[in-house]
Order: C-alpha cells, then structure tokens, then sequence
C-alpha cells in the first residue's frame, strides 16, 4: 500500500474536529464567507478564521486573495484524495476477509473429505 | 507528531472455530492465501511471521498484473491466542487490532479496528530504529509494551 502521504495527514487532521467538518459541510453547497460560515456556530470570528486557516493549509479549502470579502471554496479533490484513501482500505479488507473465507472452505471442505475417506 | 488517520472498523463473520482463523492470521502457509487483495500476491517465501510482542510481521505484496512489488512492515504489539492480535505499521502510522469472537462453536467474527499509532510509538528514534534496524525497534517497542503493562498494574 501507498503510504499515507502528508496531504493526507493533512486532510485527516483537520477533519479530526466536528467545527471543521461542519464547515466543510458548508462548503459543500457552494463558496461562503468567513460570516456566513460563523453564523450556523455559537463561536466568535476569530476562532472560526482560525479553523479556516488549518483548513486552508491541509489544502481542503481555498480563499481568494484579493476579494473584499474572500469567500472559502471546498477542493473537492484534496476531500476526494482522503475518501479515497479510506475506501481502499476498506476494499483491502473486504478482498482480503473473500479470500480468507475461500481459504477456510477449502480447508474444512478438505478435512471433511479426508474423514470420509478414512472412515 | 501522531498521523492522524481516522478510525476505522471493519468486521466479518466466518464459519470457521476461533483457534483455525487465527493460525491463519499468524500462519505464512495460511497468509500466503488470502493476504493479498484482488490481483496481488504475498508469496509464502517472503512471509515472516514472529508472533509475540515486539516480534515482526513482514509480507512482500506483487501486483499480479505488472509484477510492481512492495513491503510491509509490522511489528506486533500485542498477541493472545486465539482472541486478539495487534500490530503496528510503523511506515503508515497504522496500528491494527484483529479481535476473534466466538459468534457460536463454528463460527467467529473477526473485528479490525484500524487507529493512528500513539505518538510514544513515533518519536523520530523510534522511527530511525526501525529504518536502521527492525531488531532494535522491536526492542524499543518491547520496551513501550512493558511500560505501558506495567503502568496499568
């Protein structure tokens, strides 16, 4: 498996907090500003741009530079990448727990057979 | 620092008594079967299996369609036969417990609980340890387990 790369760090660690992720939530349906986005959350301003900070560097969010108001925009993709990363684990596992299962029917199949025959 | 991948838990349940599902989580000529995904093979000569606290859990993975091999490097953590294992990727930051339940006399499930590894396990020594020699983390490791035993007594 690939390692986890530090974009995916990234991703998970600023997923790793439910403010965060209701932002992303947020964003989800369509660009927002930082008051728009602090309006849903019983939180001050400043601790809400702090929050779009650690978004921003994990790459999960953008912001304009020069619009007055620079409204938050979801990379969809930088989510994708960690949504991605999760399910190939879980498609390890599951391919994995198929053949495991195939393996132990063959063996007990086996061992019946075995049975039978020296009885 | 601690990776912080997300928890994750998978399960299945097998027709299968506990004490065969788990030789086979520790077994090479057992793993060799079933521990590639789709398309990938783990090769029985490039399984190592040392199942103990601190021992390893190594597999060479081959992409069946292109040949592209890769490694994997586990050390375990914690082993009781025949209910729990846990091991730690020390590359991935994964640490993976595999508990077998007893459903009724023929069947178990297994549960995978996949967590970050604490960050006591990835200080940089620890990790330069690993790099220069897996003998030399399994100790350090050994060492946490021990601590960390200790301190729950």
């Amino acid at each position: 498996m690939p390692r986890t790369d530090d974009r995916l760090d990234g991703a998970f660690a600023a997923l790793a907090d439910p403010t965060r992720r209701a932002i992303i939530r947020s964003l989800a349906g369509g660009d927002a500003t930082v008051s728009e986005l602090a309006e849903p959350f019983d939180i001050s301003l400043p601790a809400v741009s702090k929050h779009l900070k650690v978004l921003e560097r994990s790459g999960l969010i953008s912001r304009q530079r020069h619009a007055q108001f620079r409204p938050c925009h979801l990379e969809a993709e930088a989510l994708e990448v960690a949504a991605d990363w999760i399910n190939a684990q879980r498609r390890t596992w599951d391919e994995r727990f198929d053949k495991l299962d195939a393996h132990l029917e063959d063996l007990q199949h086996g061992t019946r057979q075995q049975r039978t025959t020296d009885v | 620092m601690s990776r912080p991948v997300p928890e994750l838990h998978f399960k299945r349940i097998f027709d299968a008594p506990r004490p065969l599902i788990f030789s086979c989580m520790i077994d090479p000529q057992h793993l060799t079967h079933f521990w590639g995904p789709v398309g990938v093979r783990a090769p029985l000569d490039k399984i190592r299996v040392d199942p103990r606290p601190g021992g390893v859990f190594e597999t060479t993975m081959i992409n069946e369609s292109d040949g592209s091999e890769y490694a994997t490097y586990a050390i375990y953590d914690e082993v009781k036969p025949p209910e729990l294992l846990v091991w730690i990727e020390p590359h991935t930051g994964m640490r993976v417990r595999a508990e077998f339940v007893v459903i009724a006399p023929e069947r178990t499930e297994v549960r995978i609980h996949q967590t970050s590894v604490p960050e006591a396990f990835l200080l940089p020594e620890a990790q330069a340890g690993f790099l220069s020699s897996l003998d030399r983390f399994a100790e350090y490791l050994a060492d946490c387990t021990n601590q960390r035993s200790n301190n729950d007594s």
